[in-house]
């Protein structure tokens, strides 16, 4: 039990945090934002997937993890075109397109997995970190908090960006109006439909950055299903915060902790059922929904489509 | 008197009853008995991943090859399935003439018990919870490489510089659960008192690459400088962890994998893997079917028919491999007993205490 906490111990358990938190706050900011907006984006998983194999496959091929990340949101902005395209522009069920991409990403990553990766299943080097001056010098924080790969920064700061964007901005007014009043903003001159694909194609970027984060540094290698649910509990972090990107930062971070604390407990050699320690993350969550559910307060028009002149 | 209404109650509520009774016997282990022969011309196999994983995938897919070439019977290989709703395919392998399909994953056992019953067509599963078997209809063919996980403990318990082990698994299905047990035996029949951290990586995290490399990251910072991992592609994320992180001492980590060969994907870090080979174990089962036999017996694996044996990489010296073929042969000659140990509570009972008894 002494071995536990040492400094390398801490610092992985630390950075362990981070890793399993990120991707669910980069997928969550941006489930937030099409939320905001009324579309239920069930095809965050998909979103995630593909954002995973592009990242990886360009950073792979080019050596560049800053292509690898931009090709990461790209894909997932593509798969957010059709979601646009089918939800918002035609429209038509937001549940059942979601399902039917992340089902159709899920094969398609697979496949093309197979067709390039499945036989020699390259993987990436160990990625550039950045040391933030005199906070990376504090003990086990300073390496594992503070000496991170640019994105989590990049993370970080859209969390107060975000916030700034919904509250301050009339982007944000418009993304909250087609939410929860579109005619509202039909009569104000504002195209609803434009408004919510917005959104949604930036859920996609965002949605597709987590999920290279998730090949390029959470794992260094795409393997097929890697995402492993992450996009429905990023969704189920954005509805509980509650239009709040704060809020969306602290589930993931939860969610992160309890991650991490089930190895903890693990390697630490208590004999508890491992089950119950696994079940540490998803309890956290449904705890959370339990408690902070009923309050959700759901934009008013979410998951509905929007028909200009209907009644 | 009875009413005909009470009357045809009574009769309805004996009829569910029985129907009920008859369907949930119908589920529960049998005793061996003797099946109709049949003639196999036709078998197929099911794998959730593409038969290119150098893991339990390429390993089920090669030996159905192999056992189908030996057997002289055509084979259909149905792989990259996920963990969809798999009746439909089921379905379709039984329509196109299977005489035999094996489910090649934990997460297809229920639904290819109901389907091999609905067609029948024997069919062979994994990890049952009882190991179900249905003389004639279903085998549960649940294996286990935990005599060359001993032998890998012991191995690891020798070559160890941190003095610490580290067992990472992405679930706990019966043959990992001997694997690990057995892996931690054969170290403590090298070093008593080793310690050995063991984690899960997640319920069924057999895809999640991300959590792999978390979780193998960890164990090396506790101290660990030899993993032994069980993890299909979360193994994956394990070798880059190995791969990019030190060891406590300074120095590079070692993974043990197990069931196939990766020494492709990491020849610098891949110190040995419990290879597997189930050919034997898939001809078996045909000229079950073929003798009316199927479903009555259990299948095994180990040292002695070469089915389970050890990597030897160039990162072991002759002295220690000469070692591994003593601790081999005295297994084979009974000399060593390795016990299959299948729960997962014992398994972790045997992890935090290091004071367990070691097997001779």
């Amino acid at each position: 039990m002494d071995a536990l906490f040492t400094n390398a111990f801490l610092v992985a358990f630390v950075s362990g945090t981070i890793a399993a938190s990120l991707p669910l706050l980069l997928a969550g900011l941006g489930e937030q934002m099409s939320e905001k907006a009324g579309v239920l984006n069930l095809g965050l998983e998909g979103m995630m997937l593909v954002g995973a194999f592009c990242g990886f496959a360009v950073a792979l091929e080019t050596g560049s993890f800053l292509l690898g990340f931009l090709a990461g949101a790209a894909g997932g902005m593509a798969v957010a075109a059709m979601m646009a395209a089918l939800c918002v522009a035609l429209p038509l069920n937001q549940i059942v397109v979601g399902i039917a991409l992340t089902l159709g990403m899920q094969g398609a990553t697979s496949l093309a997995h197979h067709v390039l990766y499945s036989r020699t299943f390259p993987r990436l080097p160990r990625q550039p970190e950045v040391a933030l001056p005199l906070l990376s010098q504090i003990p086990v924080l300073g390496p594992s908090l503070f000496t991170q790969n640019p994105v989590v920064y990049l993370a970080l700061l859209l969390v107060p960006a975000a916030a700034w964007l919904y509250r301050a901005t009339n982007i944000g007014l418009n993304l909250a109006a087609a939410g929860s009043k579109p005619a509202a903003l039909d009569l104000a001159g504002v195209s609803v439909t434009a408004t919510r694909a917005f959104a949604v194609l930036a859920t996609g970027a965002l949605g597709g950055l987590g999920g290279a984060y998730m090949a390029n540094i959470g794992a260094g290698l795409f393997v097929p299903f890697m995402t492993g649910g992450a996009g429905f509990m990023a969704i189920v972090i954005a509805m509980l915060a509650r239009g709040r990107p704060a809020w969306v930062l602290g589930g993931a971070l939860l969610v992160g902790f309890a991650t991490s604390i089930t190895t903890a407990l693990q390697v630490a050699g208590f004999n508890i059922p491992t089950d119950l320690v696994l079940m540490l993350p998803f309890g956290t969550i449904m705890l959370v929904l339990t408690l902070f559910g009923r309050r959700a307060g759901l934009p008013a028009a979410l998951g509905l489509p929007y028909h200009r002149g209907a009644r | 008197m009875l009413g005909s209404l009470t009357r045809r109650r009574l009769l309805s509520a004996t009829g569910a009853a029985v129907a009920l009774g008859g369907g949930y016997t119908a589920f529960l282990p049998r005793a061996a008995a003797q099946s109709a022969p049949r003639e196999v011309r036709r078998i197929a196999i099911m794998t959730p991943e593409r038969g290119t994983d150098m893991g339990w995938n390429q390993a089920g897919i090669t030996a159905a090859r192999a056992a189908a070439q030996r057997l002289g019977v055509q084979l259909e290989v149905a792989e990259g399935l996920g963990y969809p709703d798999i009746r439909p395919i089921m379905r379709e392998l039984a329509a196109n003439g299977a005489d035999l399909i094996i489910a090649h994953a934990s997460g297809y056992n229920n639904t290819a018990f109901e389907i091999g019953v609905e067609r029948n067509v024997p069919v062979a599963v994994v990890d049952t919870p009882r190991k179900v078997t249905r003389p004639g209809l279903v085998v549960d063919y649940t294996l286990s490489g935990h005599e060359g996980a001993y032998i890998a403990g012991a191995l690891a318990a020798r070559k160890t510089r941190t003095g610490t082990l580290g067992i990472v698994v992405s679930g706990e299905p019966p043959s990992w659960n001997s694997q690990s047990h057995a892996f931690a035996q054969g170290a403590r029949s090298v070093r008593a008192n080793i310690p050995i951290r063991y984690a899960v990586i997640g319920p069924a995290a057999f895809s999640d690459a991300p959590g792999g490399r978390r979780v193998a990251e960890a164990v090396i910072a506790a101290g660990a400088d030899i993993i032994f991992g069980q993890g299909n592609g979360a193994t994956m994320g394990m070798l880059q962890a190995i791969t990019t992180a030190r060891a406590t001492d300074g120095g590079q980590a070692w993974l043990i994998d197990v069931i196939g060969d990766k020494s492709q994907a990491a020849p610098n870090h891949l110190l040995t893997s419990v290879l597997w080979d189930i050919t034997e174990t898939i001809i078996k089962m045909v000229e079950d079917i073929r003798a009316g036999r199927f479903g009555s017996r259990r299948y095994t694996i180990g040292l002695a028919d070469g089915s389970v044996r050890l990597l030897r990489t160039r990162h072991i010296t002759d002295a220690e491999w000469a070692e591994v073929e003593a601790v081999k042969q005295r297994i084979v000659s009974g000399q060593v007993q390795v016990p299959y140990v299948a729960d997962a509570a014992a398994v972790r009972a045997l992890m935090s205490d290091v004071q367990a008894p070691a097997a001779r």
